[in-house]
C-alpha cells in the first residue's frame, strides 16, 4: 500500500528487527534501514528484562536542569522512547515539565557528535580514537603543571565531587556554574540571617503567595514541584482558595496565574517588600518594626506608581493570611537591587512568621560558586594562567554575555577540552571534544536536597561513542600518575558504588547489595530531612536605593527565560522549539515585546524587525505586541540566537544576553540592568504564531467564575446570571426538541452491531482552576502519539500537529483595565454526536463502540471534510511527508511501536492514547480481571504537574473522572452545538475582589 | 404586396443555406489565430499536469491551504465548474420541452460547454483529496475488506450527482449531433469521411430514423431536465449539510442552482459572442438570441441578489452570534474585498440588464458576462473559504493565501476545458443544422391584397 | 441507506466467508515427506519447496513435527505479548550444543549454526509474516482466546512444513474479519488500527 512507502524508515516493527547482537547499540546504526526484505535479527543470547513488545520501565533521573526530578524511562526492544515522572520521588511525584520529557531529543539528537574530536593544524575538528584522546588529555593534564581549571556544570553529585577532588590533586580550580544561579537569594539569606544557602518554599500551604519577580511556575527553582504546591493551594478546592499576586513590570506565566499583577517599574519590586514589610510587622507588633519605620506605604508610593492604599490593603491582605509566603528572585528581578529585593523579602516573610513554615531551610544542598567565580576564572585564563580547561556540561561562551570578551581569553587558554556531546559555542572553542554520555547511557547519581539522592543507570547501549567522563578522567589518571594516582577505581561506576557504601552505611542498611538493588529499582535515595527548626531573628534592616542601568535608552530591557528553552539548553529540540510559548503561543522564534502604547509610539506593528540597541550591543527582532508589560520596558526571551550546538538551535532567532554588560561586582549576573533605545528597520517577518484570533467573543470557550460562586456550588450558568450579566445565547424550543428526538435516535443506535451490550464509555475531566498552561501535556501529546513537528515554515501557515493544544485567551487588558488570561488544553472532544463522522465519505472517522471518536488513519483518504465540520478544529492534516522530516536519524528511534506514523495527505488527531488503552485492555483480558480506575491513564493526564487532568470510564460510577464531571463547575465547550462532548471543563475560580484593585474579579 | 413581418426567432436563410454556413465553419482551414488559441489552452493543459505531478510528489501542501481553511481554491474551481455547467441543460433539455424557438441557435455550443464543464469539474473532487491514489475507495464496490462508503456523507452523493449528470449530459449532445454530422458527413471527403460516417451511426436521414431520434431526444430532454435542479442542490448540501456558519443554510439548494445558472449563461455569452464573428454565423445566432440569453441572466441574477439579502437576514434573524459573526466578517471583516466583489458582480452588474439598450449591445453583454464568470468565482470562493476563516473557537481562527500550485491548477482547469471546446467547435456543427431548418418556414405563395 | 446498505454487506459477507472457508480446504499443506526420508532431505530438494530460503534450512517439520515441539518454546513471548518473540541463537545452542545431526545434510546446516554462535553474529532469518504497520495485532490476545495451538489458524500446518511459506495472506483484512464475524468477536476498527 502507498503508505507503506510513505512511512519508510520509522517502521514500527523495525524495533523488532534491530534487537541484535549488542542490543541497542547496533540497534542504532541498522536502525533505521530502508531495505525491503525485513529480517528477523534474534538476540546472541536472551535478556530476561526485555520482552519483545512489552515495554520495560526503569528508574531514573531527569538532568536537563537542577531540579534533578526522578523519571521512569519507558523502554520498548532496548530503547527509551518516553519519559515518565517517579511517582515515589518528592520533587516532581509522578509528573514531568516540557524540558524534562524533551531528554529523550537530547538522547536521540541528531547532531549529537560521532565520537572524541581533536582540532587539527588547520582548526577542523578530526574524529579520533578514545584512547588517543584520553592519552592526549592525559599528556596535557600532566604536563599542566597544576594550572588546570575546570568549570562543571553539573549539579551536586559523586561525580562532581570526584572532579572537584580530581582537578584539586592536579593543583587546579574547579568552578560549580550554572547560568540561572540564584546567587542573589543565596547572598540575601546569608546577609539576613547569616546562612548562605537557598530557602525551600511549600506552596501547598501557602493562603497568600506573593512573587517578586520570581517566575517560579517557569524556570525559577524545582518548577514542577511548585506548580504541583501552587496547584494544590491556589486551585479551588472545598469551596476555598489562596490568593497570588505577581509584582514585576512584565506579565510571565506565573504572572498570568496570579490574581493580580501589579506591573511595578523593574527596580522597584523591592520598595513594595519593604512597605509591605513595614506594614506587617507593625500590624503583627515585630520587633523588624522599627528597622523598616522609613518605608511607609506613602513613602514607596511615587517610586512604584503604586497608591499607598494598594501597598496597604496587599499588606494587611498578607498579614492576614496565616501561612502566607513571599518569593523574589529569578532573572525577570535580577536588577542591580536583587540582593537588596530578596533580602527585604526575607524581612516580609520573617515578619508575617512564614520562617519554618512556607519558607523552609536545612533542604537545600550544593549550588553553582556563581558568577563572581566564573569571571574570576576567565581573568586567570586572560592572564595565561591557565594550561587546561576543563568544560564540563557547560557552555559559557553562550551563556555570558558577549561584552565580557570572555571568548578572547578562553583563547588564550593552550589546551581547552569539553565534554559536550553537541558542538555548541563553547566547544568550538575547544581543541578537545569528549563526548560524554547522556543521562540515560550512563552511571551517575544527582543530590538534589538533603537526603534526596537520584540515581542514573545506564537503560540504553550509548547511541553515539561516548563516554562518561568519570571513566575518562579515570582512564587517564592510569597514565598521569601521580597525583591524581589514587583515583584508582576501575570504573566510575565502581566509583559510584564505592560512595553510595557510604549512604549505605548512613542510611543503616545491611546488605549493600540489597540497598543497592532497592535504590536503582526505586531511583534513587528518597529520605527528604525535615527543614531545620525556625531561624534566629535577623539582623533587621536594610536600606534600599533603586539600581542603576546602563545606558539612556527610552526602554528598560528585560531578558526572562523561556519556559521552554530555559538558559539556552533547551534550544535544540525541536520538541521544545515547536511546542509554542504558553504566553506569546510563538514558536521558533525569538521576539521583542512591547506595550501596544509603546508600538503605536514608535509606530511599528508586529513582525516589524526592530534594532535594540543597549551599551553593550545591537540585537535586530521581531516585535510583538503585548499588553502585558509596561510601556517603559521591552522584553526578550532568553535562550536563543546560538551560533553552533546543532541544526535546530544554529543561527534561530537573537541572543538577549548581547545586549547586556559583563560588568559584575554583587556576584551575580545582573539581568535587568540595561537600557535600550529603538529604531525602526521597516522590513518585517511573519511571527511564528498559533493563536488566531486571541479572545472569547463571549463564546464562553474557557469559563470562569467569582469565588463566591463557586463556593455556594453555582453553575458557571447561575453564576453568570447571578454576576448580573444577561444570559448567554441557549437553543429555542424546536432546538431542544430536536436534541430530545436526537437522543432517542442515540438510544436505537446503541442496539446495533457491534455496539450492542455493555462496553466501557472514556470520557475526560480537566479543572482550569488549577491549569497554568505550561504545556507539559503538549510535549507528552508528541511524544506519546509520534507527532512530527513542522518547523517555521510550516506553522507560518498554521499547519502544526498538536492533537493537543493549550488555548489562551486575553481577558480585558484595554485602556486601563487589569489584563486576564485564560488557559485551556483542547483535545479532541470526542464528541457523541460528532460532526466529523457523519462527512467521512469512506468511515475513517467513526464513534468506537467504547464512546471514542475514532480515526482509522489508513482508511482515510483525505477529503478533509471532517476538519471543516469540527467546531472545535482539533483535527490535524499530514500535509507534506512530514513523518519523513521531522525525525532525522537517530530521532526516529524514540517512536512510539504502538502508535502508527501517519502518511502524507492523512487526517489525525488525539485518540485519547487509544493504544493506552488497548494494552491495558489486553492485559487486563489476559489476566481475567477488569482494568482498574487509574490504570488507564492519558498521557497529558499522566504529565500534568498540577494534576488538572483525569481520565476514566464515565461508566464506572466510583471512577475520579465521574467525580470532576459531577462538580457543579463543569461544562462542555459550544454547548449550543449538541456535539454532545465527553470532555467536561470545570470552570475557572477568579477570587471575589482583587485586594489592590489590579486583577479581574 | 402584403409584407410579411418576420419573426426573429425565424431563421432568415435557406435549407441549402444553413448547411453551407454551418459545414462551411468546420471545412474551412483552420486559421493561424486558432491554432494560437488551441496552443495556448494545450500549453495550460500542460501546466495542470506538471501542478497535480508536483502535488502527488510531495503533498496537498503546496497549495496555500492553512487550517482552519482546510478547502480553498480546489474546491472553489471544482463547484465554479460544476455550475457553469447548467446552463447547458438548461437551455437544450429545460427549453426544448417548453418549445422555446431561440434556443435552437445557442444550444448546441452551450451544451458542449456544459459537458466540457463537467469534464473539468470532475477532475478535482481527485485533485484535492491527500490520497489521490486510493480515490477510488469513494466508489462502492464489493472488497475483501469488507467496507462500503458512507452513504450518509454529502460527499458520496456528490460523487453519484456528477457521474450520473455526466453521463446524461453527453449522451444528450452526442445524440443531438447524430444527423448533423451525417450532414458534415456529405459535404466532406477523404478520411475525414470515413470518421464522420462512423460518428453519424449510419444516419440515412430515413422515415423511421426520424421517427425514433425525435422520440428519443425527448426523453433523453426529460430525463435531464430533473439533473439541472438536482445536481447542484446535492453539490449545495456538501455544504449546506455542514455545521459550518455561512454554510448551514435551508436556502442553499435553490441558491446554489440559481447561482449555477447564472455562471453557466455567463459562460455561454462569454464563449458564443466571440465565436459567431469567429465563426461568421452572425445572421444564425441574431442580438435576438442574446436578448433572451440576457433576459435569463437577469432573471437569475435577481434571485441570487435576494439570495445574497436573506443569507445576511437569516444571520441577523437566527440570533446565533456564530452565524451573525461570520456574517458580519464577510462584509467588514479582513476579507471583505472578497465578499463585496462576489455581491457587485453578481447582484449588482446583472442589474444592469433592465435596459434593452445594454441587452443587445454585444459589447456590453461580454463586459458583463466577464464579470459575471469572476462574481461567481468569488461567490464559491467566499462561501467556502471566508466562511472556514471564522468558526466556532477563535483560537482555530485563520487566513489563507494561495499559492503557485492553487493558481496553476485553477488556470490549468481552464485550459482543459477550452481545449476540449476548441477541438470541438472545429470538428463538429456549433450551431443545430437539423433544428434550424425545422424553423424554416415554409415558402408560400401571396395573391394579391391577401385574404 | 442502512437497509440497502445491509444488504449488500451481507451479499459480500456471505461470498466473502465462502471464499475464506474455500481457501481454508484448498490451502493444502505440503505432503509432510514420509519419516524415513524426511531427514535425507537434501538441499536440492528444498529448491522446490515454497517460501523463500532461509540462511539456515530450519526445519520447522522436524522440530515442531517430529519431535513434537511447542512453539512457544521458541516462540517465548507470544502468549504474553504482542509480538511471539523469535528464539534467541543461545535457545537454538541449547540443544545444538548437543545434536550435530545424523545426515551429513543435517551436520551441515547444524555446522552454519554452531559458526554464526561462535562468530557472535545472529543468524538473519527471512521474514515471512510481515503485517502492514497500521494494524496492531496482539498475537496474546489470540493465543489467550484460540489455545496455544491456534498457531494453525493463521499460519498454517507449520508443523508440516520442511521450509515455512505464506500459507495466508495475513495482510488481507478479509481474511481477518471473516473470523471476527465466524467468532462474533468485535470488528471495530479501533481494535487494530490506531
Amino acid at each position: 500500500m502507498a503508505d507503506e512507502a510513505e512511512t519508510q524508515g520509522v517502521d514500527r516493527r523495525q524495533f523488532l528487527k534491530v534487537i541484535g547482537v549488542s542490543g541497542a547499540g547496533a540497534a542504532v546504526l541498522s536502525g533505521c534501514t530502508t531495505e525491503r526484505v525485513a529480517k528477523l535479527v534474534p538476540y546472541m543470547v536472551q535478556s530476561e528484562d526485555q520482552v519483545p513488545g512489552v515495554p520495560t520501565w526503569y528508574a531514573s533521573t531527569c538532568a536537563e536542569c537542577s531540579s534533578g526530578c526522578g523519571v521512569y524511562v519507558k523502554t520498548r526492544e532496548g530503547r527509551p522512547i518516553k519519559l515518565e515522572g517517579n511517582p515515589d520521588h518528592p520533587t516532581n511525584a509522578g509528573s514531568l515539565c516540557s524540558r524534562g520529557q524533551a531528554g529523550l531529543q537530547s538522547l536521540y539528537n541528531p547532531d549529537r557528535i560521532k565520537g572524541p574530536m581533536a582540532r587539527n593544524a588547520k582548526g577542523e575538528f578530526d574524529l579520533i580514537k578514545w584512547d588517543d584522546a584520553i592519552a592526549r588529555l592525559a599528556a596535557k593534564l600532566s604536563s599542566a603543571g597544576g594550572k588546570v581549571a575546570a568549570i562543571n556544570g553539573y549539579g551536586a553529585s559523586t561525580f562532581s565531587t570526584f572532579l572537584a577532588d580530581y582537578v584539586t590533586a592536579l593543583g587546579g580550580t574547579t568552578v560549580a556554574y550554572e547560568p540561572f544561579g540564584r546567587e542573589a537569594e543565596r547572598t540575601a539569606n546569608d546577609r539576613t540571617w547569616g546562612k548562605a544557602e537557598l530557602a525551600s518554599y511549600d506552596f501547598g500551604a501557602a493562603r497568600h503567595i506573593v512573587s517578586f519577580g520570581a517566575d517560579f511556575l517557569e524556570t525559577w527553582g524545582p518548577v514542577v514541584e511548585q506548580q504541583r504546591g501552587f496547584a494544590a493551594s491556589h486551585g479551588f478546592h472545598d469551596g476555598t482558595m489562596a490568593r497570588m499576586v505577581f509584582v514585576g513590570p512584565r506579565m510571565s506565566l506565573t504572572a498570568a496565574n496570579a490574581d493580580e499583577w501589579l506591573n511595578v517599574p523593574a527596580g522597584s519590586e523591592a520598595l513594595v517588600a519593604l512597605a509591605m514589610a513595614q506594614v506587617v510587622a507593625s500590624r503583627k507588633g515585630s520587633p523588624l518594626a522599627a528597622s523598616l519605620a522609613s518605608y511607609t506605604p506613602d513613602a514607596v508610593a511615587k517610586d512604584t506608581g503604586l497608591t499607598a492604599a494598594q501597598i496597604t490593603a496587599l499588606a494587611e491582605a498578607f498579614a492576614a493570611a496565616s501561612p502566607s509566603l513571599a518569593i523574589a528572585g529569578g532573572i525577570p528581578a535580577q536588577h542591580r537591587g536583587a540582593i537588596e529585593l530578596c533580602q527585604a523579602v526575607n524581612l516580609l516573610n520573617e515578619a508575617a512568621g512564614n520562617i519554618g513554615r512556607t519558607v523552609l531551610f536545612g533542604t537545600t544542598v550544593g549550588g553553582s560558586d556563581g558568577y563572581a567565580s566564573m569571571v574570576s576564572l576567565f581573568d586567570k585564563m586572560g592572564q595565561g594562567s591557565v594550561q587546561v580547561v576543563l568544560v564540563h556540561d557547560a557552555n559559557p561562551l553562550y551563556a555570558m554575555p558577549k561584552d565580557g570578551k570572555f571568548a578572547a581569553a578562553f583563547a588564550k587558554v593552550p589546551f581547552k577540552v569539553s565534554t559536550a556531546a553537541i558542538i555548541d559555542e563553547t566547544a568550538a572553542q575547544c581543541d578537545l571534544i569528549l563526548p560524554s554520555l547522556h543521562a540515560l547511557e550512563r552511571w551517575d547519581d544527582l543530590h538534589t536536597r538533603a537526603g534526596v539522592t537520584g540515581l542514573m543507570q545506564p537503560v540504553v547501549q550509548p547511541v553515539f561513542q561516548g563516554m562518561h567522563f568519570g571513566d575518562v578522567l579515570l582512564k587517564a589518571a592510569k597514565t598521569i600518575a601521580g597525583p591524581v594516582a589514587k583515583f584508582n577505581d576501575a570504573s566510575f561506576e565502581a566509583r559510584l558504588k564505592s560512595a553510595w557504601q557510604k549512604v549505605a552505611a548512613e542510611q543503616k542498611a545491611g546488605d549493600f547489595d540489597e540497598f543497592w538493588r532497592m535504590a536503582l529499582g526505586r531511583g534513587g535515595l528518597f529520605a527528604p530531612m525535615a527543614p531545620a527548626p525556625q531561624f534566629p531573628a535577623s539582623k533587621g534592616a536594610v536600606s534600599y536605593t533603586k539600581p542603576t542601568f546602563d545606558g539612556t535608552g527610552d526602554y528598560v530591557f528585560l531578558p526572562y527565560p523561556s519556559s521552554m528553552y530555559h538558559d539556552g539548553r533547551g534550544t535544540n529540540k525541536p520538541w521544545l522549539l515547536e511546542n509554542p510559548d504558553p504566553i506569546t503561543k510563538i514558536t521558533w522564534q525569538s521576539w521583542v515585546e512591547m506595550h501596544p502604547d509603546t508600538a503605536a509610539k514608535i509606530d511599528v506593528r508586529e513582525g516589524e524587525i526592530v534594532e535594540l540597541h543597549s551599551p553593550h550591543g545591537m540585537i535586530r527582532s521581531q516585535v510583538y505586541i503585548y499588553a502585558g508589560i509596561r510601556p517603559d520596558t521591552m522584553a526578550m526571551p532568553l535562550g536563543l540566537g546560538h551560533t553552533a550546538y546543532g541544526r535546530y538551535a544554529k543561527d534561530r532567532g537573537v541572543n538577549a544576553l548581547d545586549l547586556l554588560g559583563a560588568a559584575d561586582g554583587q556576584g551575580f549576573l545582573p539581568y535587568v540592568s540595561t537600557r535600550v533605545s529603538v529604531t525602526r528597520t521597516e522590513d518585517y517577518r511573519k511571527v511564528a504564531r498559533v493563536d488566531g484570533m486571541p479572545r472569547q467573543l463571549g463564546r464562553g470557550i474557557v469559563q470562569s467564575m467569582a469565588l463566591m460562586y463557586a463556593a455556594k456550588g453555582m453553575t458557571p450558568e447561575e453564576a453568570y446570571k447571578a454576576g448580573g450579566r444577561a444570559p448567554v445565547e441557549e437553543n429555542t424550543e424546536l432546538e431542544q426538541k430536536a436534541i430530545e428526538g436526537w437522543h432517542d435516535a442515540q438510544l436505537e443506535n446503541t442496539k446495533v452491531g457491534n455496539y450492542t451490550g455493555d462496553h466501557p464509555k472514556w470520557g475526560m475531566a480537566v479543572d482550569l482552576s488549577r491549569c497554568t498552561g505550561c504545556s507539559a501535556c503538549v510535549t507528552a501529546c508528541y511524544a506519546e502519539n509520534n507527532i512530527p513537528t513542522v518547523g517555521e515554515e510550516q506553522v507560518f501557515r498554521r499547519r502544526e500537529m498538536s492533537w493537543l493544544r493549550i488555548e489562551r485567551y486575553w481577558e480585558g487588558g484595554e485602556a486601563n483595565e487589569p489584563l486576564g488570561v485564560r488557559f485551556a488544553p483542547v483535545m479532541c472532544q470526542h464528541c457523541n454526536n460528532a460532526p466529523c463522522e457523519p462527512v467521512c465519505p469512506v468511515y475513517a472517522s467513526y464513534h468506537t463502540v467504547d464512546g471514542l471518536n475514532g480515526q482509522v488513519y489508513n482508511r482515510c483518504v483525505g477529503t478533509r471534510y471532517c476538519s471543516n465540520n469540527c467546531p472545535f478544529k482539533v483535527r490535524y492534516f499530514n500535509w507534506l511527508k512530514y513523518n519523513d522530516v521531522a525525525w532525522p536519524e537517530p530521532l526516529n528511534l524514540q517512536l512510539n511501536p504502538d502508535v502508527t506514523v501517519r502518511a502524507r495527505g492523512v487526517m489525525e488527531k488525539c485518540t485519547f492514547c487509544v493504544q493506552r488503552i488497548r494494552a491495558v485492555q489486553n492485559t487486563a483480558r489476559i489476566e481475567g480481571r477488569d482494568f482498574k480506575d487509574g490504570e488507564i491513564m492519558t498521557a497529558c493526564a499522566q504529565a500534568c504537574p498540577s494534576g488538572a487532568i483525569s481520565f476514566g470510564n464515565i461508566n464506572d460510577p466510583a471512577a475520579k473522572v465521574v467525580q470532576w464531571k459531577k462538580d457543579p463547575r463543569g461544562y462542555v465547550m459550544l454547548e449550543g452545538t449538541n456535539v454532545q462532548s465527553s470532555v467536561t471543563y470545570l470552570a475557572k475560580v477568579l477570587h471575589d475582589a482583587p485586594v489592590a484593585g489590579r486583577g479581574e474579579s | 404586396m402584403a409584407v410579411i413581418a418576420h419573426d426573429p426567432s425565424l431563421p432568415t436563410q435557406t435549407h441549402a443555406e444553413v448547411t453551407r454556413d454551418v459545414v462551411r465553419t468546420i471545412t474551412d482551414k483552420p486559421t493561424t489565430g486558432y491554432y494560437i488559441l488551441a496552443g495556448t489552452m494545450a500549453f495550460l493543459v500542460l501546466v495542470l499536469l506538471g501542478t497535480f505531478t508536483a502535488i502527488l510528489k510531495y503533498g496537498l501542501g503546496l497549495a496555500g491551504y492553512s487550517p482552519p481553511i482546510m478547502w480553498s481554491v480546489y474546491i472553489t474551481t471544482f463547484v465554479f465548474w460544476i455550475g457553469i455547467g447548467h446552463a447547458g441543460t438548461l437551455i437544450s433539455a429545460i427549453l426544448y420541452l417548453f418549445r422555446s424557438r431561440w434556443r435552437t441557435a445557442v444550444y448546441r455550443s452551450t451544451e458542449a460547454m456544459t459537458v466540457f464543464a463537467v469534464m473539468t469539474a470532475g477532475l478535482f473532487p481527485i485533485i484535492h483529496i491527500g490520497r489521490q491514489w486510493i480515490f477510488y475507495w469513494l466508489i462502492p464496490y464489493p472488497n475483501q475488506r469488507f467496507l462500503w462508503p458512507n452513504f450518509k456523507s454529502p460527499l458520496m452523493w456528490d460523487v453519484f450527482a456528477i457521474s450520473t449528470y455526466l453521463t446524461v449530459s453527453s449522451t444528450f449532445l452526442v445524440i443531438g449531433l447524430v444527423p448533423d454530422i451525417a450532414a458534415v458527413r456529405d459535404h466532406v471527403s477523404g478520411w475525414k469521411k470515413k470518421i464522420y460516417s462512423a460518428l453519424s451511426l449510419g444516419w440515412t436521414g430515413a422515415d423511421s430514423q426520424w421517427r425514433h431520434y425525435s422520440r428519443a431526444y425527448l426523453y433523453l430532454a426529460a430525463l435531464a431536465t430533473p439533473l439541472v435542479l438536482s445536481v447542484h442542490s446535492v453539490v449545495s448540501w456538501d455544504f449546506a449539510m455542514s455545521i459550518v456558519p455561512g454554510w448551514h443554510g435551508t436556502i442553499f439548494a435553490p441558491y446554489f442552482v440559481a447561482g449555477a445558472i447564472y455562471s453557466g449563461i455567463g459562460m455561454v455569452l462569454t464563449l458564443v459572442i466571440p465565436l459567431r464573428k469567429v465563426l461568421k454565423i452572425e445572421h444564425m445566432i441574431t442580438s435576438y438570441h442574446f436578448d433572451n440569453l440576457a433576459k435569463l441572466t437577469l432573471f437569475t441574477g435577481s434571485i441570487l441578489f435576494y439570495a445574497y439579502g436573506m443569507e445576511y437576514f437569516i444571520a441577523w434573524y437566527s440570533g446565533s452570534t456564530f452565524e451573525q459573526t461570520t456574517f458580519w466578517r464577510r462584509a467588514f471583516g479582513p476579507n471583505w474585498w472578497a465578499g463585496w466583489s462576489m455581491i457587485i458582480c453578481n447582484a449588482f452588474v446583472s442589474q444592469l440588464l433592465w435596459f434593452k439598450k445594454i441587452r443587445r449591445n454585444l459589447t456590453a453583454l461580454f463586459v458583463i458576462s466577464i464579470f459575471i464568470n469572476i462574481g461567481m468565482w468569488f461567490e464559491r470562493w467566499v462561501i467556502i473559504s471566508m466562511s472556514l476563516t471564522n468558526d466556532y473557537v477563535p483560537y482555530a481562527w485563520g487566513q489563507i493565501n494561495p499559492t503557485w500550485a492553487d493558481w496553476g491548477i485553477l488556470a490549468g482547469s481552464f485550459g482543459w476545458f477550452g481545449l476540449w471546446f476548441t477541438l470541438f467547435y472545429k470538428n463538429f456543427p456549433i450551431v443545430a443544422i437539423q433544428e434550424i431548418k425545422e424553423l424554416i418556414p415554409m415558402p408560400r405563395r401571396s395573391h394579391g391584397g391577401g385574404h | 441507506m442502512r437497509k440497502r446498505f445491509l444488504i449488500g454487506l451481507g451479499a459480500v459477507l456471505l461470498a466473502g466467508t465462502a471464499i475464506a472457508v474455500g481457501s481454508r480446504v484448498t490451502s493444502a499443506q505440503q505432503p509432510a515427506p514420509p519419516a524415513g526420508t524426511a531427514v535425507t532431505l537434501t538441499r536440492a530438494d528444498s529448491v522446490r519447496l515454497e517460501g523463500p530460503r532461509q540462511p539456515i534450512f530450519f526445519r520447522h517439520d522436524v522440530h515442531a513435527g517430529q519431535l513434537k515441539m511447542q512453539c512457544q518454546y521458541c516462540h517465548y513471548s507470544v502468549s504474553y505479548s504482542s509480538e511471539p518473540g523469535i528464539p534467541s541463537m543461545q535457545t537454538c545452542m541449547g540443544c545444538h550444543m548437543y545434536v550435530s545431526g545424523s545426515t551429513p545434510t543435517n551436520k551441515a546446516e547444524i555446522r552454519k549454526l554452531t559458526t554464526a554462535w561462535g562468530k557472535k553474529q545472529p543468524v538473519q532469518w527471512i521474514r515471512i509474516h510481515e503485517l502492514a504497520r497500521h494494524v496492531h495485532f496482539p498475537h496474546s490476545r489470540h493465543i489467550f482466546a484460540l489455545g496455544p495451538d491456534a498457531c494453525a489458524t493463521c499460519h498454517g500446518n507449520i508443523a508440516r512444513m520442511p521450509q515455512v511459506y505464506k500459507v495466508n495472506n495475513v495482510n488481507n483484512m478479509g481474511f481477518c474479519i471473516t473470523c471476527h464475524i465466524e467468532r462474533k468477536v468485535t470488528r471495530d476498527c479501533s481494535t487494530c488500527h490506531y
